[in-house]
């Protein structure tokens, strides 16, 4: 068995992206590669579910660094979803629960970005 | 795919809570972190560490023995990586040995966030990662071989898991 499958879906503007078992440099291409995908295709609104994530090492936190700066200059963001502790707990260490938004569901991911887009939000 | 080269305990037999040091030699192929990782985390918990250090151990492992991947073997595999572990009373130690070139631990990158994603960058947080997740982790040169050292140590009764 793959020690990592990733799988995108469209929603709207939103571009779902769900890795599901273990990123890390031997990984990480498959869900970098998804990322470039959205971007090559104009959707910088990107929420990754992270609810089939067991484990994200460097590799993986650096696939969502150093494609960042290109989604939010052009007016989107990534957003995560459904962590498990294991992956919060790195996200914290680092500090990246400051850098990006994390939602306890899905639907609040896919629907924050609804949010910003109303007049008067 | 390679397979992994070696196996083998060290030590004497120890109680089943209490793992004798391991030995195992992986090639320089990051097909093999998985294993790596399973193995430090099954040691983590085998020596008494609850689920969450041990996948910090599992990490820190994960990341060291990416970097001497990327950096010492510069990405080619073939090579030979040492990991020896040490899991003995109030700490775990892990030593991740390998022939690569030698490595200046003041030459690797420190980590400012607040200017990483500016940059563009996508290395060098395993660094700071590692240090983050172990209490002590150095690196030396030994009979010609680069060293890492990482140290765990068990928390005291009554206080919160680092």
């Amino acid at each position: 068995m793959s020690d990592l499958a990733v799988e995108a879906r469209e929603l709207d503007d939103v571009t779902l992206i769900y890795p599901r078992g273990y990123i890390n440099a031997h990984t990480v291409r498959l869900f970098e590669g998804e990322i470039q995908r959205s971007l090559e295709k104009k959707r910088f609104n990107i929420v990754v579910n992270c609810q089939g994530l067991a484990y994200i090492a460097s590799a993986g936190l650096g696939a969502i660094m150093g494609a960042i700066e290109e989604i939010r200059e052009n007016g989107g963001d990534l957003r995560l979803a459904e962590m498990n502790d294991t992956v919060r707990n790195i996200f914290e260490i680092l500090g990246f629960t400051h850098l990006y938004r994390i939602y306890p569901s899905e639907m609040e991911a896919i629907l924050s970005f609804q949010a910003a887009q109303e007049p008067g939000r | 795919m390679p397979r992994a080269k070696r196996v083998q305990a060290a030590g004497p037999r120890r109680a089943a809570t209490r793992p004798a040091g391991l030995v195992l030699t992986v090639p320089s192929d990051t097909a093999f972190l998985s294993l790596v990782r399973d193995v430090t985390r099954k040691l983590g918990t085998l020596a008494g560490f609850p689920g969450a250090t041990a996948d910090r151990l599992a990490l820190a492992v994960d990341e060291c023995t990416t970097n001497v991947i990327r950096h010492a073997y510069r990405g080619q595999s073939g090579n030979a990586i040492e990991l020896r572990f040490s899991p003995d009373g109030n700490e775990f130690r892990v030593e991740v040995l390998d022939d690569g070139e030698a490595v200046d631990p003041r030459a690797m990158p420190r980590v400012d966030l607040e200017r990483y994603a500016a940059e563009r960058r996508k290395g060098g947080l395993g660094v700071h990662l590692m240090g983050q997740l172990m209490d002590s982790v150095t690196y030396g040169r030994r009979s010609g071989r680069n060293v890492c050292r990482m140290i765990k140590r068990r928390p005291r009764a009554g206080r919160a898991q680092a």
